[in-house]
């Protein structure tokens, strides 16, 4: 027995290891780690929310990583959905704040179609309505990220485009490719026909990576497109002009509820204002062609951002 | 013994010997004496082997040792069997145990899977086909999930890895209902059929529902790793257990069969030799030894075997010498007394003669001498009678017997006839019994009956003398008995009756030279019977003897006539 209880010894302490290992491993291929402990942490998770398009996952990751270094503890929910499936989560109490583009909540949420032309206006008016709504509208960002349409630069050319009710020249239909909430909204075929008069328009339904392939390879005439869009940057395609102002200024201002203001105070609101005032539209750009066109993941995208402006 | 007490009375209270017929009785209770001997010498071995198994255990117990080393081999190694049998069932057990519940679990997630197709696609055609009956479906779908997956995490519980990846696809199912099923039934109240209707077109349903079955199939494929890597363990348990099991099997035979081979070889084998030598030295070959090579218990038994052979053989040796001693002292103690016998007999009948002739001579007998010649010729009668019993004893039942079945109702009629006088004159009434047919020397048994019959009618008293003569079957034998009413004897001297000139009474009283119950006693020993004497003062005798019967099947005895 005496020679014997060591090689037992042994093998028990081999089965831990091997019990351990297999729990290590079981681990290992687990989601996402779970979020370091926060320094100051109380009350519940603050649960933002990012819309379903790369430049609203690069800003979730922003405020997330930006709060999460201040000690708050956050879970993101990106790819949510657009503005009429994520604002009535927000409303519903299964998000806390979600970064909203001012005109879009102005005219799809708030249904006000005769918008203030100057930026500062339209976000009183927005954060008028969300008081109302028990949520706060925090400080908008100096970037405006605004709906646009994009053609290639040689159909342009071809059919003298300038200006978006040039498309009215154009004979038969024309094809939009957009996402699928563009057929029913304002700042979407509804505003095209109504400000523009437009009758020739037909909304080809996309997802967001898709659209600018679609307009490369013709399989569209005309591009729905965000103004930060990385894409954009160079000469790559056309910005047709938006001279009756349907599509409204696009700052983004973060919605959060009272209640979660309430709960962390002022230094929940400083922290977010604290980044929202550094993404500019240069900045905004950048980092969505880092994403969209040079493959970066948005959180570290957003993480070196952070860093370069002192945020982390 | 008793036999053997007389002889040794005979040697030393009397100076001369008395035939060889006692010498020869007295050699065989030697032999017997040395044979009583080697048993017991025998026994006092065996004894003392026991003893020295018993003490020396320790020192001289190879066969034990190697029997219980063995043995418990045998046990430690059908119990390691055993305790790997029962870790390969537990395992099994457990395995299956693990696979019920991860099967239950692989069924709930499969189910869940499909209530959320069943959710998504109740949900487009809501939308699409704007009939509210689909919406019922949603919602009734959408109740029963939270309490699925609850039941889902119970049933991973053992398994953490899992247990996250529930959690995880739990968080993503709520999701899909928070973000997308619920905004969207809200949209179609709110904004109307058409705005939903753009929204289910962005597929954000379908993409998030995706991603919930991504979850789900790295929950299933973890799940089946998981039975699959228990059913293998199990079954390499379970295959290792019956490899082990059949090992153990095959040790525990093979120590079974050495150990069989072992007991025949070195146990059974010696023993069966020890066996066969007992055989041999019981039928009398007394050099029979056995090797004792051994240090083993079979050793000690095989030198305990030799001993005593060793010591039967020197006893029956001493045995062999003692005989021919008493052989060669018997024939001249015969010859000396049959010498003796014979030529006491002429000088006896001379002084008799002249005792005779000097009666004659004289012409004028004084007075007294007529006295003094009697005196001279009943001593001369006298001790003729004695050397006639004497001479009759040792021969007596001695030299050839002609034994051969006799019919015992014609010899005691002969018996009765050589008595007719003696009988008549007593006025004795005799009753013969049925007498059966017997194996014996004619002469001889005619002998005994005359003694028999001739003491009753000798020895009565005052009655008339009744005597009968009567024979009873006793096994293999004849017992016969001849009774009277005479004077008997204390039981005292029922043993003494039958020493050589013996008398209870007086040679006035009852003549005779007390020779003639020795003689009896003689020829029944003879005969391969025994003769005994039953009897009280006054009460009368019954002296019994029993005799071979002629054949077993000679149930019947011969019916003889009475005589008087």
């Amino acid at each position: 027995m005496r020679h014997a209880t060591p090689r037992i010894l042994a093998l028990l302490a081999t089965l831990a290891l091997a019990l351990a290992a297999g729990a290590c491993g079981g681990s290992d291929d687990e989601g996402p780690s779970p979020a370091k402990p926060p320094a100051t942490a109380t009350g519940p998770p603050i649960r933002i929310g990012a819309k379903n398009f790369t430049e609203q996952t690069i800003l979730g990751e922003l405020y997330r990583q930006a709060l999460e270094a201040e000690g708050f503890e956050v879970v993101l929910k990106t790819d949510v959905g657009s503005t009429e499936i994520i604002h009535r989560a927000l409303k519903r109490g299964a998000l806390d704040m979600y970064p909203e583009y001012v005109g879009v909540l102005l005219s799809e949420v708030a249904e006000v179609r005769l918008r203030p032309r100057r930026p500062a206006a339209a976000y009183e008016v927005a954060k008028r309505y969300e008081k109302r709504g028990g949520f706060t509208l925090l400080a908008q960002t100096p970037f405006s990220d605004s709906n646009a349409l994009g053609v290639m630069p040689a159909f342009a050319r071809r059919h003298g485009l300038r200006t978006i009710a040039d498309l009215r020249r154009l004979k038969g239909t024309v094809k939009i490719g957009a996402l699928a909430e563009f057929r029913t909204r304002f700042e979407g075929l509804d505003g095209l026909r109504e400000v523009y008069g437009l009758r020739n328009l037909r909304v080809s339904s996309l997802a967001s990576g898709e659209r600018y392939a679609a307009l490369q390879q013709g399989d569209v005439d005309v591009a729905s497109v965000f103004t930060t869009e990385g894409q954009l940057a160079g000469e790559d395609y056309v910005v047709l002009k938006d001279p009756r102002g349907l599509f409204a200024s696009g700052h983004v201002a973060p919605i959060i509820s009272d209640r979660m203001l309430a709960i962390h105070g002022a230094r929940l609101q400083t922290a977010i204002d604290a980044v929202s005032k550094m993404l500019t539209t240069g900045a905004m750009r950048e980092m969505n062609a880092a994403v969209d066109l040079r493959s970066r993941r948005p959180a570290d995208v957003a993480r070196e951002f952070l860093q370069a402006n002192k945020l982390l | 013994m008793i036999v053997g007490r007389q002889q040794s009375s005979l040697n030393t209270g009397h100076p001369y010997p008395r035939g060889g017929e006692p010498n020869r009785a007295a050699s065989l209770a030697d032999a017997r004496a040395d044979s009583v001997c080697a048993t017991w010498q025998g026994l006092q071995f065996l004894r003392s082997l026991e003893r020295a198994f018993v003490l020396h255990r320790s020192l001289k117990t190879q066969i034990t040792t190697k029997v219980v080393a063995l043995s418990a081999a045998a046990a430690i190694l059908l119990g390691a069997a055993l305790v790997t049998l029962i870790v390969a069932v537990t395992g099994q057990r457990d395995a299956a145990r693990v696979a019920f519940r991860s099967q239950q679990a692989l069924s709930l997630a499969n189910q869940l899977e499909k209530s959320l197709l069943s959710i998504e696609s109740g949900l487009n055609r809501y939308v699409t086909t704007r009939e509210s009956r689909y919406l019922g479906t949603v919602t009734r779908e959408l109740a029963g999930y939270p309490a699925a997956t609850r039941r889902l995490v119970r049933l991973v519980s053992d398994d953490p890895g899992q247990q996250a990846r529930v959690a995880a696809l739990s968080e993503a199912i709520r999701d899909y209902d928070e973000f997308w099923v619920k905004s969207l039934i809200e949209i179609v109240s709110e904004d109307g059929f058409e705005v939903a209707r753009s929204q289910v077109e962005t597929n954000g349903g379908r993409a998030r529902l995706d991603r919930v079955r991504t979850q789900f199939e790295s929950l299933f494929d973890r799940e089946r790793a998981v039975i699959r890597a228990r059913e293998d363990a199990a079954e390499r348990g379970s295959a290792r257990a019956i490899g082990l099991g059949i090992g153990g099997l095959a040790l525990v035979s093979t120590i079974a069969l050495g150990f069989t081979l072992y007991l025949r070889r070195s146990v059974l084998r010696p023993v069966r030799t020890v066996a066969e030598a007992t055989g041999r030295l019981a039928a009398g070959d007394l050099s029979t030894r056995v090797p004792a090579e051994r240090e083993d218990e079979l050793g000690e038994l095989a030198r305990g075997f030799n001993s005593m052979a060793d010591s039967l053989e020197r006893g029956r040796e001493q045995l062999e010498h003692s005989n021919a001693e008493l052989t060669r002292s018997n024939a001249e103690l015969e010859q000396f007394a049959s010498v003796t016998s014979h030529d006491l007999q002429a000088p006896l009948t001379t002084i008799s003669m002249y005792a005779e002739l000097l009666e004659r001579r004289r012409g004028e007998p004084r007075p007294g001498d007529s006295d003094l010649v009697d005196g001279i010729r009943g001593a001369t009668q006298q001790a003729r009678a004695l050397i006639r019993d004497l001479l009759e004893y040792s021969r007596a039942g001695r030299g050839h017997l002609s034994v051969e079945e006799v019919p015992a109702g014609q010899v005691v009629d002969q018996a009765l006839e050589a008595l007719a006088g003696a009988i008549e004159e007593s006025g004795a009434q005799i009753v013969v019994g049925e007498l059966p047919v017997v194996r014996a020397d004619r002469a001889n048994l005619c002998r005994v009956f005359q003694n028999l019959v001739g003491n009753a009618v000798k020895f009565t008293g005052e009655d008339t003398p009744h005597v009968s003569i009567d024979a009873e079957r006793d096994n293999g034998q004849w017992r016969f008995s001849v009774s009277d009413n005479g004077i008997g004897m204390k039981p005292d001297h029922a043993r003494r009756i039958f020493e050589p000139f013996q008398r209870l009474h007086g040679e006035e009283d009852y003549p005779g030279t007390g020779i003639g119950l020795a003689v009896c006693e003689r020829i029944v020993d003879q005969l391969g019977g025994r003769i005994w004497v039953s009897s009280s003062p006054g009460q009368g005798s019954v002296f019994s003897f029993t005799l071979p019967a002629a054949s077993p099947a000679d149930a019947e005895p011969a019916r003889v006539g009475a005589s008087a």
